[in-house]
């Protein structure tokens, strides 16, 4: 297995960087990220094993079922790619990049479809969205700024880090405090949320609701109105059939005469 | 007999489908496929912003906790965003037409089940993709999981591609009839279309939140009410101000 020692530059780093926006263009439900994982770590296993014949056996290795968030996966490729160079120069021929593999994917699984889908994205979403209200074309613009400052960052970050620690959890999670920060985001998509219905009254014209009552009335109203939808989808609702339901009350109270 | 412009139109739209639809899961995520971003350049596209500004911002927070974790598949809020924005702006006579652009909504969200199902078919048979990628002596070469990799994300964009291709000449057909209907109808769907925004914040109160009436969201409710109604704050303001009481209060919590 030892050879002439040959190390990943900056560049092969690079290129598993970009291979990473693609890592879920062959999603399945069989396999899942898979094929991704492979295709991503291409640039580092080409530059590791001139070898076609062991080229072919270490892509079958990463062909193997993976799953996890698709950022975090950034940091298991760098893992995986120092794994793969500490195998392929020899100096731990026996590493089982297989097992750090499945070590990681569960927990930054985890982890990154908490603080992504579950605090980033709503954050970025309540922002833009109470930004739109007011009338503020750019609010789109907002959301993909606030959003992927942080995701493409990180992704690019994550997979030195994820090369230099050797795929270490614990310097990764004491170099970003993912919970922390979640619980940050949380807590500000909340207050925003709550700040769009108490400016109820100031909404553009186009999303305001036209009925005849005085500011504070109206924000009251609309507050009720979404604690009584919120404690629907609390018993199961589902905001499609919710949105249906709306729908169906407007037209009988618009047949009534009511609005 | 619909007219070339009409049919050039809805293919444009399809395109642009297919194209923000590989962000939502196949290429990049870069949330260029959720709704707020993705109605207003459908809009910008299509000749009208308005539309594509209030439908993507009504279904932004309705679906934005929607969570693609493990094999479940959400609501597809891209298919529905681009395309109501699509019936609206090539069904009304006039931008920013409200009770088009609500017909268009409840159209496009009532389909969304019929989204997921296209979309989980899709994923079903990407499963034979990384048997293809193999040679025939049963190992993986470059050049195999290269092509096949990427040819996934053809799959996706047909998917999407198709789902708009199929649901825009319907809505607009359906929007036809629509227009015909008494006054009350359309004044039913302006209605709705207003209060579509408190609808997405109860569905994030919901998902982001053990309570009800969780504290947090009464605070930044307080904050945005009391500034901007009895001290006249600008909403940018009262906005920041709010998310700022948001991060102060879990700070004090200990967070």
């Amino acid at each position: 297995m030892a050879r002439d020692a040959v190390s990943l530059r900056t560049v092969d780093l690079l290129g598993i960087f970009w291979r990473s926006f693609f890592i879920q263009a062959s999603w399945s439900y069989d396999r899942l990220q898979s094929l991704g994982f492979a295709f991503a770590l291409l640039p580092a296993l080409r530059r590791l094993y001139p070898d076609q014949s062991e080229l072919s056996s270490r892509l079958a290795v990463h062909m193997e079922y993976f799953n996890t968030q698709p950022y975090l996966a950034s940091f298991i490729l760098g893992a995986a790619a120092r794994a793969e160079e500490e195998r392929a120069t020899g100096r731990k021929p026996d590493l089982d990049v297989t097992e750090l593999k499945t070590t990681l994917m569960a927990p930054l699984g985890a982890l990154g479809d908490s603080f992504f889908w579950g605090s980033l994205r709503p954050f970025a979403g309540a922002a833009a969205v109470a930004v739109l209200l007011t009338g503020a074309w750019w609010a789109p613009l907002l959301f993909l700024v606030l959003y992927n400052i942080v995701h493409v960052g990180l992704r690019f970050d994550l997979v030195f880090v994820g090369y230099a620690t050797q795929g270490d959890v614990v310097r990764l999670l004491s170099r970003y405090s993912f919970t922390r920060l979640a619980r940050r985001y949380k807590a500000m998509s909340l207050a925003i949320v709550g700040c769009i219905v108490g400016t109820i009254s100031l909404w553009e014209p186009v999303f305001r609701p036209a009925v005849a009552v005085p500011s504070p009335g109206l924000a009251a109203g609309g507050m009720a109105l979404m604690l009584a939808l919120t404690a629907l989808l609390r018993i199961g609702a589902t905001p499609v059939n919710l949105m249906i339901g709306l729908a169906a009350v407007c037209l009988v109270c618009a047949l009534g005469g009511i609005v | 007999m619909p007219d070339a412009h009409i049919i050039t139109q809805v293919l444009i739209a399809a395109v642009i489908c297919g194209i923000i639809g590989l962000d939502r899961t196949a290429l990049g995520q870069f949330m260029i496929s959720q709704p707020v971003v993705a109605g207003p350049l459908t809009g910008w596209l299509l000749g009208d912003v308005t539309a594509g500004l209030v439908i993507g911002g009504t279904l932004e927070l309705i679906w934005v906790l929607d969570m693609p974790i493990g094999t479940f598949v959400p609501a597809d809020s891209t298919v529905a965003a681009v395309a109501a924005t699509a019936i609206a702006a090539l069904g009304s006579s006039k931008p920013g037409d409200l009770s088009v652009i609500g017909f268009s909504l409840l159209m496009t969200v009532a389909m969304v089940p019929v989204t997921m199902f296209a979309d989980h078919l899709m994923r079903q048979r990407n499963a034979q993709i990384p048997e293809l990628a193999l040679s025939s002596g049963g190992l993986p070469t470059v050049a195999g999981v290269t092509t096949w990799h990427l040819a996934g994300l053809i799959a996706f964009f047909l998917k999407s591609f198709f789902m708009c291709l199929a649901l825009v000449p319907a809505g607009l057909i359906l929007v036809g009839g629509f227009r015909s209907l008494p006054a009350s109808f359309s004044r039913a769907m302006e209605v709705f279309v207003t209060l579509l925004p408190l609808l997405g914040a109860a569905s994030v109160a919901r998902k982001l939140s053990m309570h009800t009436l969780d504290r947090t969201l009464l605070a930044g409710f307080c904050i945005g009410a009391v500034s901007v109604q009895l001290f006249h704050l600008p909403e940018l303001a009262a906005i920041m101000l709010a998310a700022a009481g948001g991060w102060v209060g879990v700070r004090s919590h200990g967070a």
